[in-house]
C-alpha cells in the first residue's frame, strides 16, 4: 500500500507540493488528475525517492521511503511517461537485466511467462526493442512489475501517446493487477480513462490535492465539470 | 534573413557557459603565450646582438697573425631571430643558432634549444602557434558541433524548415556565426602581436603585409575546420556523436597526420647519421686535393703545371707563396665536397617536403603548419638558406685569407704575420631572410593545397545542406 | 548486480560493436606505432653495426701497417703523419665506436633518440666538450615527433577512454532508461561504478592484448625483459585507470552527454597538452640555460688566450707531472704542447660547461617534483625511461662516453709523453666501450602517484554524487 503523510516539497520559495495525504490500499487504483505542473510527477518522484521531501513522510507497505529507499524499491514497480529500454537488447533480455540487477535471477521460461502475462505478442519476445512501439515497451514495463511481484505500481502518464486500442489493453492489464491485490498510483491528464479504470480519483492543482473521491460515486460528466472548475478557479485566482 | 540567423546563433553561442569558459581559457593562454614569446624574443635578440658584436671584436682584435692561423681560429655566424617568430616559433627550437666558420670544414649549426631541454619539451610549448594551430580549431568544434544537432534535439529543426528558408542561407548563417568569434579572437592576437612588435627596439624586417598574409592563412584554415564541423553536425544523429566525430577529425588532422607523415618521410628518405655523413665527407676530401698535403697526387699535378707555366724549377722560385696557393685550391676542393654532400642532404629534405605535401591530402594542418612557419621565417628552408649563406661567407673568407698569404708571403715562410687591417677586409657576416613574395613563391604548393581543402569542404557542406 | 551488469554490459558492448571497434582500433594503433618505433631501432642498430664493421676493417689495416713498420718495411699507403706507430695517429685515426645500444623495449618510445646520436668515436686529441652528440635530423621531424607507442598510450588512449565512457550515465538519462533503472532497488552510485569498472576491465584486457601482440610481433623476449614489460603494462594500466576515474567523476557530474564530452576533453587538453608544456616552460624559466652564444664567446676568448701561452702551459704542466718530463726538451713535438694546453683548457672551461650540465640536471629535478601535476608527464618520463630514450639516459650515455674518452686518452698519453711508439702488442689492450643502462625509473612510485590522482578524483566523484542526490538532480532536472 501507498501512504503519504503531510508530504511537502519546496524549491526555495516555490512550493511544488503542499501537505499531501494519500492512502492507497491493496486492490485500489488511485488516479491523480491535474494540469502540467500540478505536482503529480513530484508526488511520484517523492515516492520513488528520486527527490527528498522538504517535510512529511511517504510509505510503501509501511516502510519509510526516505530512510529505506532500497527496501521500498524492492516492493514497487514504476513505469515512467516514456518508458525506454535498451534498444539493442531483446524484450526478454531487458526484462532479465532489470530484474537481474535487483537480485532476481530467472529462467528463460519464467521470462517468457511474464512477457506473455503482460500481453506482449510472443513473436516479439526475442526481438530487439529498438523497433517497439510505446505500447509494447510499456508491456515490457508491466512484465518487469510482474516479475518483481511488486505490490505497488507507480504510473506516470502511462496512456499519453498510446492509440485507443493500446490504451484499452493497458487499462485491462491494470485491472488484472488490481485483482491480484496491487496498489496503483497513476498520474494522468486523461479523465475519461481515469473514470474507467480508477477506484479512487484525486484532482491536484498548485501542489495541493483539491478533491478526492471514490470513482464509482461520481459520474463522468460531473467529474469533468469539477475538473474544469478547479482549473478555471485557480486561473481567475491568478488574475 | 542571414543576418537574423547570425544574430540568433551568436546569441546562443555567447549565452553558452562552456563557450565563455573556453574563451576565457583561450584568451588567458594567448596573452600568456604572447607575453612569454615577446620576452623570449627580446632576450634572444639581445644575446644575439651581444654575441655578434663580441665575435666581431674578437675577430678584428686578434692582432698580428698568420692568415691561415686566423682561418683556423675562424669566426661564428649567428642566426638572428625574426620578428614573426613571436607568432610562430616553427622549427627554431630544433635548429642550431650558431655556425662555426673555420678553415677546411663546413660545420653544422650547433646548440639547438631542444637539446638543452628535457624530454618534456617534446610536448610542445605554450606559444601563439600552438594556440593558433591546435587550440583554436578545438574552439571551432566547441562552437559548431551542435549547430545543427541542437536544432534536431530541441525539435526546432522541423519548425525552421517549415519557414521556407533555403538550406544555403541557413548554412551560411550558421557558418558565419561560427567563424565570427574565431575571426575576432585571431584578429585580436594579430593586432596584439603587431603592437608588441612595433614597440620592440629591434624592429627587424617586420612587415605588416606578412602579418596580414599570415592572418589570412589562419583564417582560411579555420574556414576549413568550420566547414568540416558544420558538415559533421549536420550529418550526426545527436550532439554527443557529433562532438566525438569532430574531435576524432581534430586528433587525426593535428596530431596523427603530422606524426605519421614524419615517420613516413623519415622511412622513405632517411638522413644519414652524423658519423656516416662525416665519414663520407672525409673519404671524398681525401680522394681529392688536400691543401696541407703537398705530396698528394693532385697537389703534385698542380705544382708541375705551375712550374711549367712560370718557367721555374722549384716552388720557392714562384712569384707567390705556393703554400697559400695550394691551400686555396684545397679549400675550393673541400668546399665542393661539402657542396656535394650537403646537396644530397638537401635532396632528402626536398623529398621529405614532397612527402609532407602528398600527405597534406589527409590533413589541412600540414600545409598551414608549413606556410605559417615559412612566413615567419622560422622554417627549415630558411635555416637551409642561412646555412648556405654562412658557407658562402666562409668560402669567401678563406679566399681572402689565402689570397693574402699567396700575395704577401714567400713559399715556406710560415712565420709570416698579416697586419690587423686584413681582418677588416672580411666583412661581418650578415644574412637577409627571404621576404614575403619569395616565401609565397616557395609555398605555392601549400597555398594550393589549403585552397583545395577549403574549396572541397565548402562545396560539400553547401551541397549537402542545400536540400534540407 | 555485478554478474548481470557484466553479462549485459558485454552484450551491449558487443551489439553496439564497441568491443570489436576497440580491438581493431587499439591493435591497429599499437601495431602501427610499434612498427614505426621498430623502424627507428632497426636503423639505429644497422648504423651501429656498420660503424663497428668499419672499425674492424680499420683495425685490420692498422694491424697490418703496424706489422710492416715493426718489421722495418716502408709504408706508402698512408702519409707519414698517419702511420699508426705514432700514439696520436693511432688514437685519432683508429678510434673505438662508443655505441649506445638499444634495449628490447626501445621501440616503444622514440623519446629523445631522434635528437641525439647513438655512437661516438672519441679520439685522443679531440675535445670532450666539442663532442657533438646531436644527430643529423630534419627539424621538421623533430617538431612533429613520432607516432610511437608512447604517443598512442599518452595521447590517444585517454581519448578512446573518453569516447568510450563519457556518457555512461547521461546516455541512460537522455535515452530515458534512467528512470526505470532508478526505480530498481539498487544504488545508482554502485551501478555507475560497476559500469565504469567493467568498461575499464574491457579496455584493460584489450590493451594488454594489444601490448602482448605488439611485443610478440616485435620479437621481444618475455622472460628476458620481464621487469621492463611489467613496468610498461603496470604504468599503462594505472594511466587507463586514472582516465576512467576521471570519466567516473564526470559521469557523476551529471551533465548532458555533450557537456560531459566537452568537460573530459577540457581535462585532456589541460593534462596532456597544456600542463607538460607549462611545466617545461616553468622549469626553463626557473633554471634557464645560460646563453649558448655567450658560451661560444667565452670559450673562444679562453682558447685564444691559451693558444698564446701553450709553451708556458706546457712548462707548468710538466711541473705538475714530472713523470712525463723528458731530458731532451727540443724533442717536444706539437702534440706534446697541444695535449698539455688541451688539458689546461679543459680545466678552465669545466666550470662554464658544468653550468649547462647542472642546469639540465636541475630542470630534470624540477620536472620530477612537478610531475604530479599531470599523469601525462609521469607517463612520458616513465615510458621513455623504460625505453632508455629519456633525457637522463642520454645524459648518462654522454657521461659514459666522456669517461671512455678519458680512458682512451690515458692509454695513449703516457706513450706520447715518453716518446714511445704504439705497437701491435698494445692493440689487444685498447680500452673497450660498453654502454650500460644505469638510469632507474621509480616505476612503483610513479604508478602510485598516478593512482593516487585517480583516488582523489573518485573521492571528489562521491562528494559530487552525494550533493546531486541531496538536491534531487539525479533523475529529474
Amino acid at each position: 500500500m501507498i501512504k503519504t503523510n503531510q508530504l511537502t516539497k519546496k524549491y526555495g520559495d516555490f512550493t511544488a507540493l503542499n501537505n499531501i495525504n494519500l492512502s492507497i490500499a491493496q486492490g485500489e487504483i488511485f488516479c491523480l488528475l491535474g494540469a502540467n505542473g500540478a505536482g503529480k510527477t513530484t508526488t511520484i518522484n517523492l515516492l520513488l525517492n528520486f527527490i527528498a521531501p522538504t517535510s512529511g513522510t511517504a510509505f510503501i507497505n509501511d516502510i519509510d521511503v526516505n530512510t529505506h529507499p532500497l527496501e521500498t524499491k524492492k516492493q514497487l514497480a514504476y513505469i515512467p511517461e516514456n518508458l525506454m529500454l535498451y534498444p539493442t537488447l531483446s524484450a526478454a533480455e531487458n526484462l532479465d537485466y532489470f530484474t537481474g540487477i535487483s537480485g532476481k535471477s530467472m529462467s528463460k521460461s519464467d521470462l517468457e511467462n511474464f512477457l506473455f502475462e503482460a500481453g506482449l505478442q510472443t513473436e516479439a519476445f526475442h526481438k530487439r526493442v529498438s523497433a517497439f512501439s510505446k505500447g509494447m515497451r510499456q508491456k515490457v514495463g508491466i512484465a518487469i512489475a510482474l516479475a518483481k511481484d511488486a505490490k505497488v505500481l507507480l504510473l506516470d502518464e502511462p496512456t499519453s501517446g498510446l492509440d485507443p486500442k493500446a490504451s484499452n489493453e493497458f487499462g485491462k492489464l491494470l485491472q488484472k493487477l488490481k485483482d491480484n491485490g496491487v496498489a496503483t498510483l497513476m498520474a494522468t491528464h486523461d479523465i475519461f480513462r481515469a473514470k474507467e479504470i480508477a477506484t479512487h480519483i484525486g484532482i491536484m492543482k498548485d501542489g495541493e490535492l483539491k478533491h478526492q473521491f471514490i470513482a464509482d460515486e461520481i459520474a463522468l460528466s460531473e467529474l469533468e465539470k469539477l475538473y474544469l472548475k478547479t482549473m478555471y478557479y485557480s486561473k481567475t485566482e491568478v488574475v | 534573413m542571414i543576418r537574423k540567423i547570425i544574430v540568433k546563433e551568436s546569441k546562443e553561442i555567447l549565452r553558452d557557459g562552456r563557450f565563455k569558459i573556453a574563451l576565457g581559457i583561450v584568451l588567458v593562454l594567448l596573452a600568456l603565450a604572447v607575453f612569454i614569446g615577446a620576452k623570449q624574443y627580446q632576450n634572444t635578440q639581445d644575446q644575439y646582438r651581444e654575441a655578434e658584436n663580441h665575435e666581431r671584436n674578437m675577430w678584428l682584435n686578434q692582432g698580428e697573425k698568420n692568415p691561415h692561423s686566423a682561418a683556423h681560429y675562424g669566426t661564428y655566424a649567428f642566426k638572428p631571430k625574426y620578428p614573426l617568430s613571436l607568432i610562430d616559433q616553427g622549427v627554431d627550437k630544433y635548429t642550431g643558432v650558431s655556425i662555426y666558420l673555420e678553415a677546411h670544414k663546413r660545420n653544422e649549426a650547433q646548440f639547438s634549444a631542444a637539446s638543452d631541454q628535457t624530454g618534456l619539451s617534446r610536448f610542445g610549448d605554450l606559444t601563439p602557434d600552438f594556440i593558433l594551430l591546435f587550440i583554436v580549431p578545438l574552439l571551432i568544434i566547441l562552437i559548431g558541433y551542435n549547430s545543427f544537432t541542437k536544432e534536431k534535439e530541441n525539435g526546432t529543426f522541423s519548425l525552421l524548415k517549415s519557414q521556407g528558408i533555403s538550406g544555403f542561407k541557413l548554412s551560411l548563417g550558421k557558418w558565419l556565426a561560427t567563424l565570427l568569434p574565431i575571426a575576432v579572437i585571431t584578429a585580436l592576437l594579430f593586432v596584439l602581436a603587431a603592437i608588441i612588435l612595433s614597440t620592440l627596439k629591434d624592429f627587424g624586417n617586420f612587415h605588416v603585409a606578412t602579418l596580414l598574409t599570415l592572418f589570412l592563412v589562419y583564417l582560411l584554415y579555420y574556414m576549413v575546420f568550420t566547414n568540416l564541423v558544420l558538415f559533421v553536425s549536420y550529418k550526426a544523429k545527436n550532439s554527443g556523436i557529433s562532438l566525438v566525430v569532430c574531435l576524432t577529425l581534430w586528433i587525426i588532422a593535428c596530431f596523427v597526420a603530422p606524426k605519421t607523415a614524419s615517420n613516413f618521410a623519415d622511412k622513405k628518405y632517411p638522413y644519414p647519421t652524423r658519423q656516416e655523413f662525416a665519414t663520407n665527407v672525409l673519404k671524398d676530401k681525401e680522394a681529392g686535393l688536400d691543401g696541407h698535403n703537398p705530396f698528394s697526387k693532385e697537389a703534385k699535378r698542380i705544382e708541375e703545371n705551375l712550374l711549367k707555366e712560370h718557367g721555374v724549377d722549384s716552388v720557392e722560385k714562384l712569384p707567390f707563396n705556393f703554400d697559400g696557393y695550394i691551400m686555396q685550391k684545397g679549400e675550393e676542393h673541400e668546399a665542393e665536397v661539402y657542396f656535394k654532400h650537403y646537396k644530397v642532404l638537401k635532396e632528402q629534405f626536398y623529398n621529405q617536403t614532397k612527402t609532407y605535401r602528398t600527405l597534406a591530402a589527409i590533413s589541412p594542418f600540414l600545409p598551414v603548419r608549413f606556410l605559417s612557419m615559412s612566413l615567419a621565417n622560422t622554417d627549415y628552408e630558411t635555416h637551409w638558406s642561412f646555412a648556405d649563406a654562412a658557407e658562402k661567407h666562409r668560402v669567401a673568407m678563406q679566399a681572402v685569407l689565402n689570397g693574402d698569404l699567396v700575395e704577401n708571403s714567400k713559399t715556406g715562410d710560415w712565420d709570416y704575420l698579416a697586419q690587423p687591417e686584413l681582418w677588416e677586409k672580411i666583412p661581418a657576416f650578415s644574412y637577409e631572410p627571404p621576404g614575403l613574395s619569395e616565401n609565397l613563391r616557395r609555398n605555392t604548393g601549400n597555398l594550393a593545397l589549403l585552397g583545395i581543402w577549403f574549396a572541397i569542404t565548402f562545396s560539400i557542406l553547401f551541397v549537402v545542406t542545400k536540400k534540407i | 548486480m555485478l554478474s548481470y551488469n557484466f553479462k549485459y554490459e558485454l552484450k551491449l558492448l558487443l551489439r553496439s560493436k564497441w568491443i570489436q571497434i576497440l580491438i581493431v582500433v587499439l591493435l591497429a594503433l599499437f601495431l602501427f606505432a610499434g612498427y614505426n618505433g621498430q623502424q627507428k631501432v632497426t636503423k639505429r642498430i644497422a648504423d651501429i653495426d656498420a660503424a663497428q664493421l668499419e672499425m674492424k676493417n680499420a683495425d685490420a689495416i692498422m694491424l697490418s701497417l703496424l706489422d710492416s713498420i715493426e718489421n722495418g718495411l716502408s709504408v706508402n699507403s698512408v702519409p707519414y703523419w698517419r702511420t699508426p706507430d705514432q700514439p696520436t695517429a693511432a688514437g685519432n685515426n683508429y678510434p673505438r665506436v662508443a655505441a649506445m645500444t638499444p634495449n628490447a623495449l626501445t621501440f616503444t618510445a622514440v623519446g629523445q633518440s631522434d635528437l641525439f646520436t647513438h655512437y661516438i668515436k672519441p679520439t685522443v686529441t679531440g675535445e670532450d666538450f666539442t663532442l657533438n652528440f646531436g644527430e643529423l635530423s630534419s627539424p621538421v621531424q623533430l617538431l612533429f615527433g613520432s607516432f610511437d607507442l608512447a604517443f598512442v598510450i599518452i595521447y590517444l588512449l585517454p581519448l578512446i577512454i573518453i569516447a568510450f565512457s563519457y556518457n555512461i550515465l547521461s546516455y541512460e538519462k537522455e535515452h530515458g532508461s534512467l528512470k526505470l533503472l532508478a526505480s530498481e532497488p539498487i544504488s545508482l552510485f554502485r551501478w555507475v561504478l560497476q559500469k565504469v569498472v567493467l568498461r575499464f576491465f574491457w579496455i584493460a584486457v584489450i590493451t594488454i592484448l594489444a601490448i602482448v601482440v605488439t611485443l610478440v610481433v616485435n620479437q621481444v623476449s618475455f622472460p628476458g625483459n620481464l621487469s621492463k614489460i611489467l613496468a610498461f603494462v603496470g604504468l599503462t594500466l594505472s594511466y587507463i585507470l586514472f582516465w576512467f576515474t576521471l570519466a567516473f567523476l564526470i559521469n557523476l557530474w551529471l551533465g548532458s552527454s555533450a557537456k560531459n564530452a566537452v568537460g573530459l576533453m577540457g581535462f585532456w587538453v589541460i593534462l596532456v597538452l597544456v600542463a607538460p608544456a607549462a611545466v617545461n616552460q616553468m622549469v626553463n624559466a626557473l633554471y634557464p640555460m645560460p646563453s649558448r652564444t655567450r658560451m661560444v664567446n667565452e670559450m673562444r676568448a679562453l682558447k685564444a688566450a691559451s693558444s698564446k701561452k701553450q709553451d708556458a702551459i706546457l712548462a707548468s704542466y710538466l711541473r705538475d707531472h714530472p713523470e712525463y718530463a723528458q731530458q731532451d726538451t727540443a724533442k717536444y713535438s706539437y702534440w706534446h704542447r697541444y695535449m698539455a694546453s688541451q688539458k689546461v683548457l679543459k680545466q678552465e672551461l669545466e666550470p662554464l660547461l658544468n653550468t649547462y650540465e647542472n642546469q639540465i640536471k636541475k630542470q630534470q629535478e624540477g620536472i620530477s617534483k612537478l610531475r604530479i601535476i599531470s599523469p601525462a608527464i609521469i607517463m612520458q618520463e616513465s615510458l621513455s625511461g623504460i625505453a632508455g630514450t629519456s633525457t637522463l639516459n642520454y645524459e648518462d650515455y654522454r657521461k659514459q662516453v666522456v669517461d671512455f674518452a678519458g680512458d682512451w686518452r690515458d692509454y695513449f698519453l703516457p706513450l706520447l709523453y715518453r716518446n714511445e711508439t704504439f705497437t701491435s702488442g698494445l692493440v689487444t689492450g685498447l680500452p673497450q666501450f660498453e654502454y650500460r643502462e644505469r638510469v632507474k625509473i621509480p616505476v612503483l612510485l610513479n604508478i602510485l602517484l598516478i593512482l593516487s590522482g585517480g583516488v582523489l578524483l573518485s573521492g571528489l566523484g562521491l562528494v559530487l554524487y552525494q550533493r546531486n542526490k541531496a538536491r534531487g538532480n539525479l533523475i529529474s532536472n
